[in-house]
């Protein structure tokens, strides 16, 4: 199953009285539990393409489709209930909330889901098991401040992973970053990848992050010129045979592919 | 704690300078809030409770004829309509369980005459004088001489009309046998004390519109001044009210015992009366060199009976309420039961009945408003700026949780609830200060002579003071300046999209 179906997607941006073709008419379809990474140049169009992925902006022209439902012409309310229950955000700049604690970060997507049926209990609980994931356990209370930039983008993936989304968007994770530490993020969100079975797309410049992608889509003038290893990872993905739980209260998918 | 309030805190004490600044202002905002309304509280009450208990009462009963409610200041001491059938209007009165007390009166304008033809004028007002100072709180304080008791002649001269009568007329006034009280003279003029010219009565004569007035000598009884209020209520001295229903030729008591016999009835009833004057009726008079006994023609006027005092004119009646809450409703009632009793009256507020000083109270109370609005509205100014500067420093932060799935009203309830914390602790504080510095300003016992202060103070004593609705009015007042500070602030705030915050970094 598609989990994300873009169909003839332009974007154009006014910049005066000239107008900038962000995104020239791209077509894309990713299948569910898959690792994408999105490739480019600076000014191709990576960015733009995840912000419209994540109800982040609208496009101009063609429709989009997240976990089968039509986002064209939601309104921002409807738009921000997508971006809540269904997508997570891993930003370059980490961008945590700064007086809160890492603790309550990766709480706060949760307690704006206002789910009755999580108690502050549950809520706290998984937050915590997300940071474990992570490996920030020992670091609950600290605040983003407090944390390197590395440790800053664990806490950012927790917080994305936390409602358990359809989808994690990731938009150059590991600029901001060291190599090392850049590819142990890639590790983490590999594993998370696989064991929570969360789609995750993400655009990046490292050239290390080809060895992690199920797929990499290469993207350049605002359209995609090459599409790449979708037959390796589903093929991959068939002979480890694994399922993860879906939605924010567990259950199962199907594995997908591209 | 929620997380939006939690949020809210932990960005006060993160943005301290700025907090700092709007907590300054709406400090500073609640304090002079509070004790402005303190003043003006303290104005309006010592203003009502001193024209109301020691001038007017709460209800003034005036003529049906009487166009004008104002009736106590009357531009250029403009005529007051009599009232006729007072018995009337007493026994709706007196019938009332409502009402503690009434009086009648009657005012008006008098020229002072001079025989240098100088015209003077004094506002007098004409009533019992002993039923006057039981009315009124023993308000007239007595400078010089003696005060008057009900059925005494005489007149009873402000200090602040002697004064004016001196400037203007060049005469010192002095209670009858009493002499010059050398301390009450102006200095200056006890230097020419030889010189002074002293009178102990005056000649007064009613200003009315008809013309029907007359020349009254009267004695001088004593000099008095007003314990409450005399900056306005100077201009008023009091005279007895028969000689004024003379000077005003009212009907006067004595006037009500004259019987007259039908002929004489149907002669002043004619329609021409010229014709009884002919020159058929003029006869020489036959003078027989004998002078008349002038005394012995005085002594006949005098009314051997005790006069009914109520059965001549007056022009005003003023009424004290049990409750002075209710005016509304009383003259509600007043009015009904005077027009089904055929009364030719009709009652009205004390706050109508004052007209210019009622008037004054409301100006002075618009200016202070009007100042502390303006206090506010630089208040919201500088609020309003300086929380949008932070909305948009916050551009990264608030975009970021509205990309991770804040709603647009959880923005604003966050950004909102940040005011609302400011507001509620330095505000709070300064209504608190405010409270305390009101309290404080009554303790110090201010006084005053001062015209324009007086006024302010409602009284010749400042006496600030907050009742509860005042204070829940302050922290109404600073709400809405809360609130309508975060307005714009929470449109900028609300405006942040996920996609400027990505821009920005």
């Amino acid at each position: 199953m598609d989990i994300i179906e873009m169909k003839n997607i332009k974007k154009d941006y006014p910049l005066g009285e000239t107008i900038v073709h962000a995104l020239r008419g791209v077509d894309l379809s990713v299948e569910e539990g898959g690792f994408i990474s999105i490739i480019g140049p600076s000014g191709s169009g990576k960015t733009t393409l995840l912000n419209i992925i994540g109800c982040i902006d609208t496009a101009t022209e063609g429709s989009v489709k997240i976990a089968d439902e039509d986002i064209t012409a939601l309104d921002d309310k409807k738009l921000t209930n997508i971006r809540l229950f269904k997508v997570g955000f891993i930003f370059q700049t980490f961008n945590l909330i700064p007086v809160l604690n890492l603790l309550e970060n990766v709480e706060f997507p949760l307690l704006l889901m206002k789910d009755k049926s999580w108690s502050r209990t549950d809520i706290r609980a998984r937050a915590e098991k997300c940071i474990d994931d992570v490996g920030l356990k020992d670091f609950m209370e600290h605040r983003p401040a407090e944390l390197s930039g590395g440790q800053r983008q664990r806490v950012a993936i927790a917080r994305a992973l936390v409602t358990k989304p359809q989808i994690v968007l990731a938009d150059e994770p590991t600029a901001n970053l060291d190599s090392e530490t850049g590819a142990n993020i890639l590790k983490l969100m590999k594993h998370l990848n696989e064991t929570e079975n969360v789609t995750f797309v993400f655009s990046t410049h490292d050239p290390d992050v080809l060895q992690y992608a199920s797929q990499v889509i290469k993207i350049k003038d605002g359209a995609i010129v090459e599409k790449a290893g979708s037959e390796r990872q589903s093929r991959s993905r068939q002979a480890k045979g694994k399922s993860a739980g879906r939605g924010v209260k567990g259950g199962s998918r199907p594995k997908g592919r591209i | 704690m929620g997380i939006i309030p939690k949020i809210a805190w932990r960005n006060i004490q993160r943005h301290r300078g700025k907090s700092l600044v709007i907590g300054i202002i709406l400090f500073l905002g609640a304090l002079i809030m509070t004790i402005g309304n303190g003043v003006i509280s303290g104005m309006e009450k010592g203003l009502r409770e001193n024209i109301m208990n020691r001038f007017t009462g709460q209800i003034v009963i005036v003529s049906s004829n009487q166009v004008e409610d104002n009736v106590i200041f009357t531009p250029m001491g403009k005529d007051v309509e009599v009232i006729t059938g007072y018995d009337k209007i007493k026994k709706v009165l007196e019938g009332r369980d409502y009402i503690d007390r009434f009086m009648p009166a009657a005012k008006g304008l008098t020229l002072i005459l001079n025989e240098n033809g100088d015209l003077g004028y004094s506002l007098v007002l004409g009533v019992r004088f002993e039923d006057y100072q039981k009315m009124f709180l023993h308000n007239v304080q007595l400078v010089e001489g003696a005060y008057l008791k009900n059925d005494d002649r005489g007149i009873l001269i402000s200090s602040g009309n002697r004064t004016r009568i001196f400037d203007e007329q060049g005469f010192w006034l002095v209670p009858r046998g009493r002499g010059v009280n050398e301390k009450n003279l102006p200095p200056e003029e006890l230097k020419r004390r030889d010189s002074l010219d002293v009178r102990e009565s005056l000649v007064l004569m009613g200003g009315s519109m008809e013309n029907t007035s007359r020349d009254l000598k009267v004695d001088v009884k004593g000099i008095v001044r007003y314990e409450y209020l005399d900056e306005f209520w100077k201009n008023f001295s009091i005279m007895d009210i028969e000689s004024f229903r003379e000077a005003f030729q009212y009907v006067t008591a004595s006037d009500s015992l004259v019987k007259i016999s039908s002929e004489k009835q149907k002669i002043l009833e004619s329609d021409n009366l010229d014709n009884l004057f002919g020159d058929t009726l003029v006869e020489k008079a036959v003078t027989t060199g004998k002078r008349y006994d002038i005394t012995g023609l005085i002594g006949k006027k005098v009314v051997q009976k005790r006069l009914d005092v109520d059965s001549g004119a007056y022009s005003l009646v003023f009424v004290k309420l049990k409750d002075a809450g209710r005016i509304g409703k009383s003259l509600e009632d007043l009015n009904a039961k005077l027009k089904a009793a055929g009364a030719e009256a009709r009652a009205v507020s004390w706050k109508a009945a004052v007209g210019q000083l009622a008037d004054m109270a409301m100006i002075m109370r618009g200016v202070a408003t009007g100042f502390v609005l303006l206090i506010f509205f630089v208040a919201i100014i500088i609020i309003m700026n300086t929380l949008s500067m932070a909305a948009l420093e916050r551009v990264s932060e608030i975009g970021m949780m509205r990309a991770v799935g804040a709603q647009k009203s959880f923005i604003a309830k966050m950004f909102f609830a940040e005011t609302a914390m400011i507001s509620f602790i330095f505000g709070g504080a300064g209504i608190l200060a405010g409270i305390g510095a009101v309290h404080l300003l009554d303790l110090l016992n201010i006084t005053t002579d001062n015209h324009v202060l007086v006024l302010l103070f409602g009284g010749n004593v400042f006496r600030p003071g907050l009742d509860f609705i005042d204070i829940l009015i302050g922290i109404v007042e600073l709400v809405t300046v809360t609130a309508i500070a975060t307005v714009y602030p929470l449109k900028v705030a609300r405006g942040i999209t996920p996609l400027d915050a990505i821009m920005r970094d």
